[in-house]
Formats: structure tokens, sequence, C-alpha cells
């Protein structure tokens, strides 16, 4: 990267240097008040053009930006500390996927969509992760936990922000799917005494 | 399988469902295990052939029984599993009953608005959103994750043969960590010491010396104690001996005076 401003080239030693996402917030108090907030976007927006084609990518996390191994050297950098991540269980990400897309949400609206019980080991796990948190208590009788996910949900899962959670905008609403079922009952109606 | 499975449906014509047995653990839930039995035999999901589903999935459910069948297999043994498991899949079961003997019930066909009723649509729905989490959940799982896919410096797996030195130790730091401890639990702690004004292990030692010249009444002996402490005192002194055995106390009738030997006097 020969030939780059000084800015750039200083605000990629601290991304290198830092062991969390860093905020442009964060970089610009670092930096001091007369670097313009625009200029430092404009750096890191050249860093992530610069790096987007090596085997380090720049990425935007949680409302920050780190230094990143791209995904597809996955395998070598496993087998580098020949260890790899525990595997997560079903009931865990779907969990996780009920909270992060309905937050907040009690456990018994999460019991009542999958169907079937939660256990408590599996809130345990994802507290422990820094997933999901305690948002507060829901208004009802027995006042039970809300949960919603915390900021390492979207350091650990490579989003800047909720609104970047695949597909959240094509989720249904319950009322649609009432309304999806009944429509289509209206067509089958009259094959319906057949099939029962 | 086809004894048991006719112990709870007898059902003419027998329509097998044909499906590979599978095991409950593989699924999340009964929703999970009816979108199975729905997708692998293209059912519509809006339009669930009710009798069929709830056939397939209660022989799912006695399939997790032993494999081996028994020959007289009781309703307890039928589904034998976790109850915590177990009750799930049963709500489920009962659900899907209902709603077969809904369906084949006479029933209102339209609502007020004068729309189709059906009584699976609410099944219906339930499984359909729990399918767009289910998917939700893969999609969520199939991102680049930290420390799984994508590395960020400085973050190292600790290997099980890391070292790790104890911190230095720092006196000063001790010590003012210590002196904001005090401070907290409001000052110093002192001791207070109270003197002894009267001694049990003393007053044994005189009690002992009086008795080498033989026996003494207690009432006597009580006689010339002062104050209410060193009667508590002397009554301790006497106990402590005679539970050491070194003195007798001898009362020879009722309400009668009470006598105070030493061990050495009697012999």
């Amino acid at each position: 990267m020969s030939g780059t401003d000084p800015l750039t080239s200083r605000i990629e030693a601290m991304l290198l240097a830092s062991d969390e996402p860093l905020t442009a917030r964060r970089l610009s108090a670092v930096l001091g008040e007369h670097i313009a907030s625009g200029d430092i976007r404009a750096s890191l927006l050249e860093l992530e053009a610069h790096y987007s084609s090596r085997g380090i990518r720049l990425a935007q996390v949680a409302d920050g930006w780190q230094f990143r191994t791209a995904a597809e050297h996955a395998e070598y950098i496993q087998r580098l500390w020949q260890a790899r991540s525990p595997r997560l269980s079903r009931s865990a990400l779907e969990t996780l996927a009920i909270i992060a897309y309905r937050q907040p949400t009690t456990r018994a609206e999460i019991e009542a969509l999958r169907g079937v019980k939660t256990s408590g080991s599996v809130i345990v796990t994802l507290q422990e992760r820094g997933w999901i948190k305690v948002s507060g208590r829901k208004d009802v009788p027995g006042r039970p936990h809300l949960y919603g996910t915390g900021r390492q949900f979207l350091i650990d899962f490579n989003l800047n922000s909720l609104a970047d959670l695949p597909e959240s905008n094509q989720l249904l609403d319950d009322s649609d799917i009432r309304q999806m079922a009944n429509s289509t009952n209206e067509a089958n109606s009259n094959e319906q005494q057949t099939t029962i | 399988m086809q004894s048991t499975q006719a112990h709870l449906f007898p059902v003419a014509g027998d329509i097998r469902s044909g499906m590979p047995p599978v095991h409950l653990e593989q699924f999340e839930g009964p929703l999970d295990v009816l979108l199975h039995l729905i997708h692998s035999q293209q059912m519509d999901i809006f339009d669930i052939p009710i009798a069929l589903l709830t056939r397939q999935y209660l022989e799912l459910l006695e399939q997790q029984d032993d494999p081996r069948h028994q020959t007289q297999p009781s309703c307890e043994q039928k589904i034998r599993l976790d109850l915590d498991i177990a009750g799930d899949y049963l709500v489920m079961a009962s659900t899907l009953a209902q709603l077969k003997s809904r369906m084949l019930l006479p029933r209102p066909q339209l609502d007020d608005e004068g729309n189709t009723i059906d009584p699976r649509a609410e099944l219906a729905a339930q499984l359909i959103t729990y399918e767009q989490y289910r998917l939700l959940a893969e999609q969520l799982n199939e991102r680049p994750r930290l420390d799984r896919d994508v590395f960020a410096r400085s973050i190292f797996p600790e290997a099980a043969n890391v070292e790790r030195p104890l911190p230095e130790g720092n006196l000063d730091a001790l010590l003012l960590a210590f002196r904001r401890v005090l401070k907290r639990v409001g000052g110093e702690a002192r001791h207070q010491i109270f003197v002894e004004t009267m001694n049990v292990r003393e007053q044994m030692r005189m009690l002992l010396a009086r008795l080498t010249f033989g026996g003494l009444q207690l009432d006597e002996f009580l006689q010339d104690t002062p104050g209410r402490e060193a009667l508590v005192t002397t009554m301790l002194a006497i106990l402590e001996l005679w539970r050491q055995q070194n003195i007798t106390v001898i009362q020879s009738s009722c309400y009668g005076p009470v006598t105070l030997l030493a061990k050495q006097g009697m012999q």
C-alpha cells in the first residue's frame, strides 16, 4: 500500500493493534478532534477496498471495524490452531434466532414458537457467550425475563447491526400467516371433504 | 410394529406410511416432526390430511419404544420417552386427535365475516411460523462466525499446557485494598478486653486447699463468698472439681446439708 496517506496508514495501524472492533467514534477520539469524521470514513472505506481481495479483510461488525481472516481460509486457520469451535445445537440456534428476530421476547414465547420446552442450559449457554442478555421484565403476571441480543452477538455473527440479519424483512407476522392459511383453504375447500 | 400399531389404530385397510424409521433425538420437538412428515410426503401445509398425519405421528412415537416390539405392549410401554420431552409430544398428539375429531364433526363452515373456517388453520400457522425460524436459525448458522470461520488477531484459543504465572505481589496495593475494605466495613475493628474479676481456676485451687483440712458444708463455704459473681464462680468451681472427680459431693438426706469432701479425704 505505497502512497497511502498518513491518516489511512495510522488508522490501519490502530485497527491491527485493537483486539475489538473499533468504532468511527473511538477512532475519532483517539486521533483528535481536528480530523474530520468524513476523512476517517473515507480512510476506512479505502482500507476495506484495499483488503477486499486479500487473506485479511476489514469487516464492519457491531458498528465498528475489525481485521479478520477471510472466511475461505477457515480450514487452514483451524489446522494451524488444531482446534475447532464447538458446534451449536439446533435448539440453541433456533432459540437464538427467535430471540434475535423477536426481541425483546420471553422464554414462554420461544417455547410457544418452537412447540417444545427450552432447557435452561440452552439459555445459560447463550448468555455465557454474551449473545443474549436479559433486557428487562415483561409486565405480565410472573414478570418473566425479556431476552434480547447483546453486542457480542453482532461481533461473533459478523453483523454490523440487527438490521443486517438475513431476510429479516421477509419475516411474516402471525396475521399474515393466518390470512394465508385461510385464503388457501378457500381454494381447497372443495377438496377438503375428500382428503379427510 | 404392525401389532403395536393395530392396538392404537384399529383402522381397516391399514394405510401404512411406509416412512423410514426415525429417532426423536433428530428432532427439535413435535413441530419439527410434523414438518418432517409433511415435507417428506409433499403434503400441502394448508391442507393437511389430519387423520393420516396423526396416525403417522403416533406411529413415530411408538417406534421410539423397544425396537424388538413386545408381543403385548402396554400403554405405558408404548411411549417410553423422557417425560420432559414426551410431554410436548403428547400435547401435540392430543391436539392432532382433537383436530381430527373437529374435522369429522359437523361445524360452521363460515365465520361472521363470511370467511371459511378451517380448524387446521391454527396448526398450519404454527407450523409455518416455526419453519421460518428453523430456516432463520440455519441461515444464522451459515453466516461466517468469529472463531469458527473468520478469525480476528489477538484472540487465541488457549492450549491446555499454557502456564499462567501468578501476578507479582505488591504489598502497597494489598495494604491499600485492605484499608479500603476497612473503610467500607466502618472504621477499624477493635477488640474489647474485659478484666475478669473472678476466676474459676483460682476458686478451684482455693477450694481444694481448704478441703485438705477435711470436709466442708456447702452453706458454710458459700456464706463467706461475697457477691453474686463470686457465688456463681464458686458453684462453677465446685461443679468442675466434681466433674474431674477431685471432690465428692454428699447429701445424706433430702434437703439436708450438702457436704464437700476431697477425694483423698475419703480414703
